[in-house]
């Protein structure tokens, strides 16, 4: 029962942080300047729903490393559950950077090297559900999706780090540089907010992933017990 | 030949929410045959595929012995001759070049006369036996099927209803081979005809 | 322990899969008609001339790895699709260590992928007009592409026939594995083209060679769960 109690409490911290964020984002921080109008705000958004997809990708390989060592299928639902909210998050971090880019350059995509890795990580989440879509056999869908994750991390390295080097090396940096550094001079009430909004994100995804993961034992409880 | 049993506890088998095979146990041992019966959809060939290692079981154990001692996988498998439906044999190629592949595979070097005269004995005349295997009849294919399975003098034999396919000829064949197999191999075979059932010094009846 | 050696049971695969492809060659054909096709049709609506003298660099590396790339999806699916669609992936998996089928089979998509290249690579400069300075750096880069691109199509294929066995899917998989690897091979062939200096190719060489390097070896580890489930 204690064990709930805690949870619904959390539950509503998060609410709360999530709305103070929100309003921090549009009432508190300051528009950042050399921005066409209120349009950085978006980036209390934008980061964090990218931070969330890289950290979803990260849960994903974990989950997958462990299912190929336990062939439990829970690792598989944990593996699962995280690719679809990396899929949900990439997909807004991409829409919400596509948007920002049309109001800041007239243009909805520019091949910055991020906006590459975010599309990448878009498709691999993409053909990481296509895979799984055409696999019936459980143990088998698990398996093969769990190799799959695993080889589509290997490149990631290479997207994220090397090839921006070799190839916009020539290109000016847009808002964010190849070193990951945000280039534009961050008011600290910004810099707070961006920060909130970040742990906030990061508590929205681990709660989404318990509420699937929870919903996944659910249904295992219940096939073990069917069977029985 | 090595004295190899496979045992197997209570394993099941499920596919989705389907239960193939449903806690069954038993053993395979050197010097006998078990025969495994039961009507089609019962889990006959999930069984031989689960003591294969082909299949991962639900529920359960299959164990593979030598001397009382585990069997590590990549060992087991060159101790192990298998056959079934579906389990074919390239096409492109032809018996003769298909069998002296799964035996470079195995490691087994195999002379071409001993392939021939084993293709024989299953009743694949040597003329046929140099022609694509695609233009075989079934029939013919399920004679260098019964080959691939038992050319490396496999110590556990699996049979997937060894006759399908088959004349009086062949299930004589077949029968030679089983009986060539009994004295030291461990032997299954999945079958419901009568005549094969008589094989068995065990059996197993799966229900549905 | 196994009589024969890894290297004999490897080669004894690869045997196999040359011996059934130059009898049914349906890769060959498939590989060697859609690079011929997109060839020739690229030639033909672009041609030498239609080129801007400062686009030439970029749009001729590009269309050359998208004419590669296209053709080496259209048949390096097959080697592991044909085993389950002819029954016989049972039968080898049965028969053969994973690690041999493995490499049996890449060394194969290997060398498919080495026929595509000289196939269609200079066919591509004569008919394009595409001088490349740094020969021994294009044949570096086209090398070290054939590596890298043999490993991910091996392992994907096994990953797709266990699947569907679809080659949509088999694109689908591809597409975001491959994708750093075209962008550097583009690179490396452009840097190639305009420099007889060795050095201009090798940062893309580099990436090249440590990606191709680590699909490899990881696919070399991921092979036998993909294999045997």
């Amino acid at each position: 029962m204690s064990d709930n109690r805690v949870r619904t409490a959390l539950h509503w911290l998060l609410g709360a942080w999530l709305v103070l964020v929100i309003a921090a984002a549009f009432f508190w921080a300051p528009a950042a300047a050399g921005f066409k109008g209120e349009s950085s705000r978006i980036v209390f958004f934008h980061v964090p729903q990218a931070w969330v997809a890289v950290l979803a990708f990260c849960v994903n390989l974990i989950a997958s490393l462990r299912y190929l060592r336990t062939r439990n299928p829970l690792d598989d639902a944990r593996a699962a559950a995280a690719a679809r909210l990396g899929l949900v998050f990439s997909l807004l971090a991409t829409v919400t950077g596509s948007i920002f880019a049309h109001v800041m350059w007239n243009s909805f995509w520019n091949w910055d090297p991020r906006e590459i890795s975010i599309a990448i990580l878009l498709l691999i989440y993409a053909a990481y559900f296509a895979l799984r879509e055409a696999v019936p056999d459980e143990e088998r869908r698990a398996s093969l999706s769990a190799a799959y994750a695993i080889l589509a991390f290997v490149t990631m390295p290479f997207l994220v780090f090397v090839v921006p080097r070799i190839y916009w090396s020539l290109h000016p940096d847009t808002i964010i540089g190849a070193t990951g550094k945000l280039k534009m001079q961050m008011d600290p009430r910004m810099l707070q907010t961006l920060f909130a909004s970040l742990v906030g994100f990061t508590g929205l995804f681990f709660w989404l992933y318990t509420l699937d993961v929870r919903l996944a034992r659910v249904r295992l409880a219940r096939q073990a017990r069917e069977e029985a | 030949m090595a004295a190899v049993s496979v045992e197997f506890t209570k394993v099941a088998k499920r596919f989705g929410t389907r239960t193939v095979l449903a806690a069954v146990s038993g053993a395979l041992r050197p010097g006998s045959v078990l025969v495994v019966a039961g009507p089609n959809g019962a889990g006959k060939s999930t069984l031989l595929n689960l003591l294969a290692g082909v299949l991962r079981p639900s529920r359960g154990e299959v164990s593979h012995r030598r001397g009382g001692a585990d069997l590590p996988r990549s060992e087991w498998c060159e101790h192990l001759g298998m056959a079934s439906p579906d389990m074919a044999v390239y096409e492109e190629l032809s018996a003769l070049e298909n069998l002296r592949f799964f035996g470079r595979l195995r490691g087994h070097a195999t002379s071409d006369a001993a392939i021939t005269s084993l293709l024989e004995t299953l009743g694949l005349p040597s003329r046929e036996q140099r022609r694509a295997v695609g233009t075989y009849s079934s029939g013919m294919k399920q004679r260098v099927k019964l080959a691939q399975a038992v050319l490396h003098e496999p110590a556990v034999l699996l049979l997937d209803e060894p006759s399908s396919n088959l004349d009086a000829t062949g299930h004589d064949a077949v029968a030679g081979l089983v009986a060539r197999f009994r004295p030291l191999a461990a032997v299954a075979v999945a079958t419901n005809d009568p005549r094969e059932i008589a094989w068995g010094d065990a059996r197993l009846e799966l229900a549905l | 322990m196994r009589a024969s050696s890894l290297l004999s049971e490897s080669l004894a695969v690869l045997g196999k899969e040359l011996t059934s492809e130059l009898r049914s060659r349906v890769a060959l054909n498939a590989i060697g008609l859609f690079g011929i096709t997109t060839l020739v049709v690229v030639a033909y609506q672009i041609g030498p001339y239609q080129i801007q003298e400062k686009d030439r660099p970029h749009l001729l590396s590009a269309l050359l790895w998208v004419i590669l790339f296209f053709a080496a999806t259209s048949g390096l699916a097959r080697v592991f699709v044909k085993e389950e669609d002819a029954h016989t992936a049972k039968t080898l998996r049965l028969a053969a260590r994973p690690l041999a089928v493995f490499a049996g089979k890449y060394l194969f998509n290997l060398i498919l992928l080495v026929a595509l290249f000289t196939l269609i690579v200079p066919l591509y400069c004569a008919l394009m007009g595409y001088e490349v300075r740094g020969l021994v750096g294009l044949v570096l880069v086209l090398a070290a592409g054939a590596v890298a691109l043999a490993a991910s199509s091996t392992i994907v294929a096994a990953i797709i026939s266990r699947a569907s066995g679809s080659t949509t899917l088999f694109a689908i998989l591809s597409v975001p594995l491959v994708l750093p690897l075209l962008v550097m091979l583009i690179q490396g062939t452009r840097a190639a083209a305009g420099s007889v200096e060795l050095a201009a190719v090798l940062p893309a060489l580099q990436g090249i060679v440590s990606l191709g390097g680590a699909l490899l070896i990881v696919s070399v580890f991921l092979f036998p769960v993909v294999w045997h489930e």
